[in-house]
């Protein structure tokens, strides 16, 4: 992974860039040292990985990473298009916290009605429209009632962890379909098709958010909505889907949650925590400091990355929560002084 | 300008009636649908383990969301109280330094979230998010990966019995503590000048700022404050349970959210309150109790709660918004 990746990405997704002089351009090169900073530090733990684990550099080791981190990676994305649409003020803008226990409850749907013997293609069905119902509630609240984001998913999350927790009686639910079967032993090109996902999915999303008109649109409408307003978008119609594409992420997570494990589990909403760790670090990679989606993959991979070599180095799980804590705040401290003060 | 004033009042008045009239048909419901609801004993145990807790931690919410912010850690500063109060007994130390010990370590949690948050300016949000995951690891780390600790031994009963099963004049312990509490957060938050000073905060920084109040020093207070209640819930906690669950203290955030939202929304400013809060409180606390007299299993309890936050926002965020 080169530095050119997000660099590109984020000056594509920002579609005006500062030119100015004096105090602007001391804050951009603030902001590009930060920028850089971010990608040194990245650059200098996978080193230090590289130079004490062992096997941490390997092709096998290296897709395994990239493979686990494809369902983090599925719901990072659906965060950040939520916090894109929703603007990044973190009280009133744009989160959706029930997207983890959206897929946990989605898994339980698709694993319920796997076992039950139902078409793989209605189960499919079934947990898209599980997904994109959830999201669709999110969407209404939020867009329809005027909730604040925050309050409306917290009860939403509740709710779906609810509905989880009633289908699988808090107990592992195995499944077995023809679709896991093809995404658990799949490949191409030697590469499995659970790490196909994520590099698919990403090119996707990259390509969408960043090279098409979609994306600018969803930033003006998350960066200044009464702009965007008298642009003439419709921007309760894009919050609106921000929150449906973050419930299908949700459905779409849920089937891979579920090939991995060939079961539903209890606690996938306590992914919760990590996907936003994963939305909200990506910013970071970015010029404004908005979520990006290259810098949403870099960032899950890092997590991944970070995860995977304190198992190789034989450190205890237990620190990782701790040390994507500290991240977390590193990060938006760092570039929050990078930011003209706000009072 | 009449009109509009006039408008506003009855909004308000129309959804504080929403709120107290579910109250009460909630209570009724119970009350028919379980017999068992309305006797002195379920009305007790409603008080001790369903209110109490929850109600102290409310109020440290409320404090935050008053401020215009938010803790997501309350849960941390709980179980860190906890944890300590509960390894200190364990280790054989006296039971009031246990108690001190465990609210220092609750207040250091808030001093944390102060220092981030003032100090370096992250959003409440995301600091208390990182303060969150920092203390799940801190909790992992220090119990094996998670290991409840149980102090059943009969030598630490009367320490236990002290805190949540003794009584004065009749009144329970915890209820002594919550009416305490209630107390001090009333009289700070609506009748000092640093109530006023949060409240200008929570509803204008900007303008608080250019008023001359210290912004930034009253919210470090606000933080310090709530998780100085959150380790009072933590050792009454801890001390009902006779043991110490890592991670536990989670279990209040989305309660305590709702309950300080639901207290939103009967205020006629919209501002959240102390007696909102603690009506708040009440709801989810009956709710709870009531489904499971019912014979509505725990899982069902969780759809039910959320189901029931959410109508309350949605009533909330639409009658305002009609305004």
């Amino acid at each position: 992974m080169t530095a050119a990746t997000p660099v590109a990405a984020s000056s594509a997704a920002d579609p005006l860039p500062e030119t100015g002089t004096g105090p602007n351009r001391r804050k951009a090169l603030a902001a590009l040292a930060i920028r850089l900073g971010a990608l040194l530090t990245f650059a200098f733990i996978m080193l230090y990985f590289a130079l004490t684990a062992r096997g941490f550099l390997s092709a096998y080791n290296a897709f395994n990473v990239v493979e686990q981190s494809a369902i983090l990676g599925v719901l990072a994305f659906g965060t950040a298009v939520v916090i894109v649409g929703g603007g990044a003020e973190v009280q009133t803008g744009g989160i959706d916290l029930s997207i983890a226990a959206n897929a946990g409850l989605c898994a339980a749907v698709f694993a319920t009605l796997s076992t039950a013997g139902f078409n793989p293609t209605v189960v499919l069905l079934a947990t898209l429209g599980t997904g994109l119902a959830v999201g669709a509630l999110n969407a209404f609240a939020v867009v329809g009632l005027g909730i604040l984001p925050l309050l409306a998913t917290l009860a939403v999350m509740n709710v779906a962890a609810g509905l989880e927790l009633t289908l699988t009686e808090n107990t592992v639910v195995s499944a077995a379909s023809p679709v896991l079967a093809f995404l658990q032993t799949g490949r191409f090109l030697g590469v499995s098709t659970l790490a196909w996902t994520l590099i698919l999915f990403s090119a996707l999303m990259i390509l969408v958010v960043h090279h098409t008109a979609v994306g600018p649109r969803l930033y003006a409408v998350g960066g200044h909505p009464e702009a965007a307003r008298a642009a003439g978008l419709d921007v309760g119609a894009y919050v609106a889907g921000t929150y449906l594409f973050s419930g299908f992420c949700a459905a779409f997570a849920s089937v891979l949650l579920v090939s991995r494990l060939s079961a539903s589990t209890p606690g996938t909403g306590e992914l919760l925590l990590s996907v936003l760790a994963a939305a909200l670090l990506g910013t970071v990679f970015s010029r404004r400091f908005v979520p990006t989606m290259g810098g949403t993959l870099l960032s899950t991979l890092f997590i991944g990355f970070l995860a995977n070599g304190f198992q190789l180095l034989g450190v205890s799980s237990y620190w990782v929560a701790g040390v994507q804590g500290a991240l977390i705040l590193l990060v938006v401290a760092v570039t929050s002084f990078a930011r003209p003060q706000e009072h | 300008m009449a009109t509009n004033a006039f408008r506003r009042l009855d909004t308000g008045r129309l959804s504080t009636l929403a709120v107290v009239g579910a109250f009460a048909l909630l209570v009724a419901f119970f009350a028919l649908a379980a017999p068992s609801f309305l006797t002195a004993g379920n009305l007790y145990n409603l008080l001790v383990n369903n209110v109490v807790l929850l109600a102290v931690v409310a109020l440290g919410m409320t404090l935050v969301i008053a401020s215009g912010g938010i803790d997501l850690s309350v849960g941390v500063s709980v179980d860190m109280a906890s944890m300590v109060f509960i390894m200190l007994l364990a280790a054989g130390y006296a039971a009031p330094l246990a108690v001190l010990a465990g609210l220092g370590a609750a207040l250091l949690v808030g001093s944390l979230n102060a220092a981030l948050i003032t100090r370096l300016r992250i959003s409440p949000f995301l600091a208390t998010l990182g303060v969150l995951f920092i203390g799940q690891s801190v909790q992992r780390l220090s119990t094996g990966g998670g290991q409840p600790i149980y102090l059943v031994r009969a030598e630490f009963a009367p320490t236990f019995d002290a805190i949540a099963r003794s009584s004065l004049l009749g009144v329970p312990t915890p209820v002594i503590v919550l009416v305490l509490c209630l107390a001090a957060v009333y009289l700070v938050l609506h009748r000092t000048v640093f109530g006023r000073q949060v409240a200008a905060i929570g509803a204008k920084p900007g303008v608080a700022w250019y008023s001359g109040i210290r912004v930034p020093f009253q919210l470090a207070k606000v933080y310090v404050g709530a998780a100085f209640l959150c380790g009072i819930a933590g050792i009454l906690l801890s001390s009902t349970v006779k043991s110490y669950v890592p991670m536990s203290g989670n279990a209040f955030l989305l309660d305590a959210i709702g309950a300080t939202f639901i207290g939103t929304t009967i205020s006629r400013e919209r501002r959240p309150g102390v007696l909102g809060t603690l009506l708040g409180v009440a709801l989810l606390a009956v709710v709870k109790n009531g489904l499971l007299l019912v014979g509505w299993n725990f899982y069902w309890q969780q759809v039910g709660i959320g189901v029931l936050v959410f109508l309350v926002l949605a009533v909330s965020f639409g009658l305002h918004r009609r305004d």
